[in-house]
């Protein structure tokens, strides 16, 4: 095999120790520093990412947890004044039949006592209507004028016994 | 039919010598250099453009050095990462002499075993020195298995002994034999197809393409078994028996 040609061995062991230092150092110096450097940058960059993107997602939930918990109380509290409201006016809507149904109550009772009132004038008035009326009947009838005291007197007289038999009868 | 070995001769481009040293030129000195600029280009290049969004050539830079660190942390944890530099050099090293050495007409220096012996002994060599640093005598105790019994003793130190020795041998001649033989059966192969009638030539044509294809997966895997080896031997010299394995 002419790999075992040993007169070539001293040669190659040479220039191979010689370019494989040389490449080291070249490496070494030159290329790795900046590919490692790059590297762990984007090593660093890329966790920090996974880092922040998993701080953004918990804080998310935390922020949504938030909402949702102040949404229900916002809706519980909406519930409550939509159950004060109600409250409110159905007692508004009570008070207010209320105070009607005593209007009414009054108004019924004021007119009732008007009418009482104006029912009472009228009896009066036609009962002094038919005093006069009887009067000049009477007049007419006895043919002579009383005086007017004795007319009234008469009169009352009359009435007085008419009323009696009304009563009695 | 061409020698199929022939693809592995070297011819001495003149004479130098250093000191009484013979270090003539030949072409596989000539591929080194060739290895060490395309390897420093590449890296040198990819380094400058420090874009946190890679470019493809930058990003192919950036997944070798990935792939490597990634190997380091797995088998020696974070403090294996002194040896980022060597390790890192080796693989790339021999990665690109496996690769173009595939191109054809291009000489494979990694089919030279004095090439892998001296990676393999210095590897090996290192280890030892890391382990006796690290752990001082202690580090005889390589040899000696964890929860061995005592009576065991004078079988198992021979044994790990020369278990310990078998490493830089099998690092040596895994290399050199897989690329030796890949070229070889490449070099046969296609001098089937040049040597026979064009009716049946196509055969052994088609199947040097698929081995080439084959070969580049080969020329990578061998990179890497190289260098997870030298990062496995460096480990065990660090971390006795897995002692403070958890540093990482």
């Amino acid at each position: 095999m002419p790999q075992f040609e040993s007169h070539f061995f001293s040669s190659l062991i040479f220039w191979e120790v010689l370019s494989f230092s040389i490449l080291l150092w070249v490496l070494y110096k030159f290329a790795f520093p900046p590919i490692l450097k790059i590297l762990e940058e984007r090593e660093r960059k890329i966790r920090e990412s996974l880092e922040q993107a998993e701080r953004h997602r918990s804080e998310a939930e935390r922020k949504l947890q938030e909402y949702e918990a102040k949404l229900n109380a916002a809706s519980r509290e909406a519930e409550a004044v939509m159950a004060q409201a109600k409250e409110r006016a159905q007692r508004l809507l009570e008070e207010n039949e209320q105070r009607l149904e005593a209007d009414a109550e009054r108004i019924k009772a004021d007119t009732a006592r008007e009418i009482e009132h104006e029912r009472r004038k009228a009896v009066q008035e036609i009962r002094a209507q038919a005093t006069d009326l009887a009067l000049l009947v009477a007049e007419k009838v006895v043919g002579r004028s009383l005086n007017d005291q004795d007319h009234r007197r008469l009169a009352d007289e009359a009435l007085q016994a008419v009323a009696e038999t009304y009563r009695k009868g | 039919m061409d020698n199929p070995l022939h693809p592995f001769e070297l011819h001495p481009f003149g004479q130098l010598s250093l000191f009484g040293l013979d270090i003539s030129l030949n072409q596989a000195v000539i591929m080194m250099w060739v290895v060490v600029a395309v390897v420093a280009g590449l890296l040198i290049v990819a380094g400058t453009s420090k874009r946190l969004v890679p470019t493809k050539f930058q990003s192919l830079a950036e997944l070798l050095v990935d792939f490597i660190r990634g190997m380091i942390l797995e088998t020696m944890g974070k403090d294996g990462m002194r040896f980022f530099p060597f390790l890192a050099t080796l693989f790339l090293f021999i990665l690109f002499c496996n690769l173009l050495g595939l191109i054809p007409g291009l000489y494979t220096v990694t089919s030279q075993i004095v090439v892998t012996a001296a990676f393999a002994l210095f590897v090996y060599g290192m280890s030892v020195v890391v382990g006796l640093a690290r752990h001082g005598v202690k580090f005889l105790g390589i040899l000696i298995p964890p929860g061995t019994p005592l009576w065991l003793l004078p079988l198992m130190m021979p044994i790990e002994l020369i278990s310990q020795l078998a490493r830089p041998l099998s690092l040596a001649v895994r290399l050199f034999a897989n690329m030796t033989a890949g070229h070889t059966v490449l070099a046969v192969l296609f001098g089937m197809a040049l040597s026979l009638p064009l009716l049946i030539a196509w055969l052994p044509f088609a199947f040097t393409i698929a081995i080439n294809g084959l070969e580049v997966i080969i020329a990578f895997i061998q990179a890497y078994i190289f260098t997870i080896l030298t990062c496995v031997y460096l480990g065990d010299a660090m971390h006795l028996h897995g002692q403070d394995e958890h540093a990482h």
